[in-house]
């Protein structure tokens, strides 16, 4: 047969033809159970060049538009070794340690992180931590509101592996369970988790962007942990440890919290006085003429026992949970749609001065107001 | 006549319209009779001219010829098209600025009561400055003496508003940075309504007030009345229902004088109970009205500015409406 008597419908059928084929090859090689999915085999060597190929392209590709903001603050890395002590090390094990048995089972095998800098820029390990990795075991962040504690934890992950060496004292695994109190606290092992990042009797915070609970008020501290535990609240360092704790352990954690007698401040940052007597003004007069109402009316300690004292909380946490209610990020509960109204309407200056006025102040009850002259 | 039986009821219901409260033809101000005279003369000269237009019409379809020669001659077009607009409208104009010329102040304002009227999104902030010089702050009502013209101060603290008070006067717009300054003079007691006739956002709908005009004795009472700090509640509920109002942050916003409330943010609520309606004329003035706005103020009034306080159970929403409806 000449080419050139070749219709253009005898081409289709063969084309068709071929298709079908290859589509029953297909459902064949699908169904019969043929292809090995043990992950005691690995893949064929072309299938994981695939994979490696399209993951690597996939996180590039979509890590583009994600900005780094900086990463270099010693207390963001301290909070990020604190979230992989609590999420990640139970895969990735601690850095320099062996990965367990079971873990080394999984196919593929968590990386050791300590080389995640060499591998991929700040925003990759960003985009990665966030969103997790199909078919690798890698699961997302548990709360995509929380971009601040994902960027803590790259910020830990970019300065491996120089920071592998101080691992245990950056994560807070050198600063001890509680004293006396650990075996009233039934299990202990919830109290432990806590005071690895926040308060004990011996110790303050582990850095300042984790919040100081020690004389918190009880009905506040419960609250908060039921609003994790409910899913209500966003924190993927929170939400799971809260859902773990009976209501009971949660009644006994917010008992304990709220009598630790506040330990002194850490390190005494010299303040600037002029941003201290714009952080007090807003703190004890709002700003009216932006509908932003006082701090005081609500926080100083003798109003609603549900409403947080937060004088004497460390201004990077403050500033952090404002900015976050700015986005929308806590508005799941009917607390924090009240306030939501109120982080809206500041700038991001005046929280700043907020919260570096309210940081300078003793822990625990406001004075009364020191600018009750200026009211009148 | 099955027609005129049909349209009745619909023209009826066209005509409620005209009536009522919020009416710029039953006018009970001095400003707003003006209004409604030169209204009336507009619209029963623009009837004549449109009753003279269809008998032209009339005359040039089914007239004789010696009728159609005579209308399409230059006279008529000269004088009707030419000569009579002219003439008629520079006589309703000048008889417009003469009725209208006189919104501007005519009293001197120094030492009477006025009263400033502030736009905020979404009610309205009110102050009466009494013959002493006495500041009275209430919100989202006006009070006026009868008889008595008041001079109204308009301005606004965010976005412009405008001051409607149909049965009153006429609309004066509310501009940030600028006083705007109106008359009114109220010719008989009774309640009417003003709306914000200005577009000002998503709640612009749901800002309105009632003025309440009333004997000049009366007046003065009610006036000494407001001008006092609230009442201490009576009655444990309501003493609870204090207590609650001044710990869940109420008080960043309101004021109650006479207590610990010094917000200034919202709508003063000294006298909260007293007024006709709640929320800048969206709802009732009764306790269930508080507890509802207290708990959904987000979905009675979208957008507006006071956040829905879900924080409360039901025991407490009534003990603080009963607290605020005791505010009188």
């Amino acid at each position: 047969m000449d080419l050139k008597d070749l219709h253009w419908t005898t081409i289709a059928k063969v084309l068709a033809l071929a298709a079908a084929g290859v589509i029953a090859l297909g459902a064949v090689v699908v169904w019969s159970g043929v292809y090995n999915v043990a992950a005691s085999q690995d893949h064929l060597r072309i299938t994981t060049w695939l994979f490696e190929v399209i993951r690597e392209r996939s996180v590039t590709v979509h890590s583009y538009p994600v900005e780094a903001p900086p990463l270099d603050d010693e207390d963001m890395i301290r909070l990020g070794a604190s979230h992989y002590e609590g999420g990640c090390v139970p895969c990735h094990s601690r850095p320099g340690e062996e990965t367990n048995a079971v873990v080394r089972g999984m196919l593929p095998a968590p990386p050791d992180l300590r080389s995640i800098g060499e591998r991929h820029p700040p925003e990759e390990i960003f985009w990665i931590v966030k969103h997790g990795l199909k078919y690798t075991g890698m699961p997302a962040w548990p709360s995509s509101q929380r971009e601040d504690e994902v960027w803590a934890v790259t910020a830990f992950l970019a300065r491996l592996p120089d920071a592998a060496g101080d691992y245990r004292a950056l994560s807070g695994l050198t600063r001890g369970a509680l004293g006396g109190t650990s075996g009233e606290l039934a299990s202990g092992r919830a109290l432990t988790q806590c005071t690895r990042c926040h308060e004990n009797e011996r110790n303050g915070t582990n850095g300042d962007r984790i919040p100081r609970l020690a004389g918190q008020t009880e009905a506040y501290l419960l609250r908060s942990l039921r609003e994790y535990a409910d899913g209500i609240r966003p924190s993927g360092a929170m939400e799971p440890v809260a859902d773990f704790l009976s209501e009971g352990e949660r009644q006994k954690l917010a008992s304990y919290y709220s009598s630790l007698r506040p330990a002194a401040k850490d390190k005494a940052v010299a303040p600037d006085p002029e941003q201290i007597r714009r952080g007090q003004s807003i703190a004890f007069r709002g700003i009216p003429q932006q509908q932003v109402p006082a701090c005081m009316n609500c926080h100083a300690g003798r109003q609603s026992p549900h409403f947080p004292l937060i004088a004497g909380q460390h201004a990077a946490y403050i500033e952090t949970q404002l900015h976050l209610w700015r986005q929308g990020g806590r508005r799941g509960s009917a607390y924090g749609r009240i306030m939501a109204a109120v982080a809206e309407a500041l700038e991001p200056a005046q929280i700043e001065d907020v919260a570096a006025y309210l940081a300078s102040q003793a822990r625990g009850l406001a004075s009364a107001s020191p600018m009750a002259e200026a009211h009148q | 006549m099955s027609l005129v039986r049909s349209m009745a009821p619909l023209a009826l219901l066209a005509m409620h319209g005209c009536a009522g409260i919020q009416s710029a033809l039953e006018p009970t101000g001095a400003e707003a009779e003006r209004i409604n005279v030169l209204s009336w003369v507009l619209m029963l000269f623009c009837a004549a001219v449109l009753a003279g237009v269809c008998a032209i019409a009339a005359a040039a379809l089914f007239g004789g010829n010696a009728m159609r020669a005579r209308l399409s001659g230059e006279r008529l077009v000269i004088g009707g098209g030419i000569i009579f607009p002219f003439l008629s409208l520079s006589v309703l104009l000048s008889y417009g600025f003469y009725l209208m010329g006189s919104n501007a102040p005519v009293i001197d304002t120094d030492g009477r009561l006025r009263v400033e009227v502030v736009g905020e999104r979404w009610w309205w902030r009110v102050t009466y400055i009494d013959e002493d010089g006495r500041r009275i702050e209430s919100a989202n009502e006006i009070r006026l003496p009868v008889g008595r013209p008041v001079e109204i101060q308009l301005t606004s603290a965010d976005v412009i508003h405008s001051f409607w008070v149909p049965k009153l006067a006429g609309k004066l717009d509310m501009i940030p940075g600028r006083a705007n300054s109106m008359t009114l003079h109220v010719t008989e007691a009774g309640i009417s309504r003003g709306q914000c006739a200005e577009y000002c956002g998503g709640p612009h709908a749901l800002m309105a007030f009632f003025v309440v005009a009333m004997p000049e004795v009366e007046f003065a009472a009610w006036l000494e009345r407001e001008a006092a700090d609230a009442q201490p509640p009576s009655g444990a509920e309501a003493v609870t229902g204090q207590a609650l109002f001044q710990s869940s942050g109420c008080v960043a916003c309101h004021r109650v004088r006479g207590t610990v409330a010094q917000g200034t943010i919202g709508p003063d609520l000294t006298h909260v109970g007293s007024r006709y309606s709640l929320a800048a004329g969206t709802l009732e003035n009764d306790p269930a009205a508080f507890a509802r706005w207290i708990r959904d103020s987000q979905h009675v009034k979208p957008e507006n500015l006071m956040p829905s306080f879900e924080i409360f159970t039901e025991g407490e929403l009534d003990q603080l409406a009963l607290y605020l409806d005791q505010l009188r």
